[in-house]
């Protein structure tokens, strides 16, 4: 037994010592990732750390045993974030430009999408039967949409995001990018649809000057109030 | 042995108002020492975690019932301590008679004697 207690000691002498600053430098950098607390709910929440550890400090506990429960206690930096984020009332109101957003640029895609496969095959073929047609075609496309919207919803797939969704808003770039990928396409389609051969791309660069600041700007708006989840956090010691 | 009762996660929600304004009504206060005072006056039984106080002291310091200062204590570091606002003292009051009227209907199922004040 004499024995044991001994090589115990050992043991604790062994262990090299353990630095407290350095793990609240820690927690606190880990904190400052968090991009939505402020300076001062930062500074709030590291007085209570600082205050829960001392004290556990002051029930006989060491340093480490301290800097641990009361890491348990305050919560772990990214769940503190977005607790603190659950309060902001703005933050709603992200979320709903966001969405809007989304679907304006969306329908805005979309209209110029179908308006461009009508035009293709009304071209030379504007008569007032067509046209008729054309606008039927329009008004039912938008119907479809709504459509698939209410499928959508009722499948209730929006709880575990199809992965095509969740693979384009996973970052602000990727976001960034697919949304001009598809501004060009339909924008091609739509100056090919217009008229044909050697006037397409003087067409097409003059359909980006006109329609495309709309929905430039409209990628921007949703990239900028995108959630970015994990943003680089500093890796725990 | 005891059986301790843990708040449900509905009603911590419910009673986070009433029980911070009526903590603050005694003086200031910060939020660590909130959390132990409230440890303490529930015997244990109604645990708050950081991740739930701050915002709710924040939303009540956004809606004028509370005001916040940052201060140096006696141990020489700086704390955000809260104090109640006038507003925060009537909405006290209000608090205070809509949890007796749900109280005295519930005690007057349970055969429990109505609290006034």
């Amino acid at each position: 037994m004499a024995d044991r207690s001994q090589h115990a000691g050992q043991i604790m002498e062994n262990q090299t010592h353990y630095d407290l600053n350095a793990a609240i430098e820690n927690w606190l950098a880990e904190l400052a990732a968090q991009p939505n607390l402020t300076s001062d709910d930062r500074r709030e929440l590291e007085t209570h750390l600082r205050d829960a550890i001392a004290g556990f400090q002051q029930r006989g506990l060491n340093d480490e045993e301290s800097f641990w429960l009361a890491c348990k206690r305050v919560g772990q930096p990214p769940e503190l974030g977005e607790e603190f984020v659950k309060s902001d009332p703005t933050n709603d109101w992200r979320e709903r430009v966001f969405w809007m957003a989304n679907a304006l640029l969306f329908v805005n895609l979309w209209s110029s999408l179908i308006g461009a496969f009508s035009l293709k095959y009304a071209r030379g073929n504007l008569s007032h039967p067509w046209q008729l047609k054309y606008y039927l075609f329009i008004s039912m496309s938008y119907c479809v949409l709504i459509l698939c919207c209410v499928v959508f919803l009722a499948s209730s797939r929006l709880r575990h995001r199809t992965k095509v969704l969740s693979f384009i808003f996973q970052s602000r770039a990727r976001f960034i990018l697919v949304g001009l990928l598809l501004v060009l396409a339909v924008n091609f389609l739509r100056a090919s649809a217009t008229v044909g051969g050697a006037l397409v791309t003087q067409v097409f660069f003059l359909g980006l000057i006109i329609y495309s600041p709309w929905s430039l700007s409209l990628i921007g708006l949703i990239a900028w109030l995108m959630p970015v989840q994990n943003r680089k956090t500093p890796r725990r010691s | 042995m005891y059986k301790t009762i843990m708040l449900s996660k509905d009603m911590v929600a419910a009673s986070a108002k009433p029980l911070l304004l009526s903590l603050l009504a005694g003086g200031e206060s910060y939020g660590y020492e909130i959390i132990q005072q409230v440890r303490e006056l529930s015997g244990g039984q109604i645990e708050w975690s950081d991740g739930m106080l701050y915002p709710v002291l924040h939303r009540l310091e956004r809606d004028g019932l509370v005001e916040s200062e940052w201060k140096e204590s006696d141990i020489g570091r700086e704390r955000k301590y809260y104090c109640l606002s006038s507003a925060g003292r009537k909405a006290l009051k209000t608090e205070q008679q809509q949890w007796l009227t749900v109280h005295n209907t519930l005690g007057k199922l349970w055969k429990i004697k109505p609290i006034t004040i």
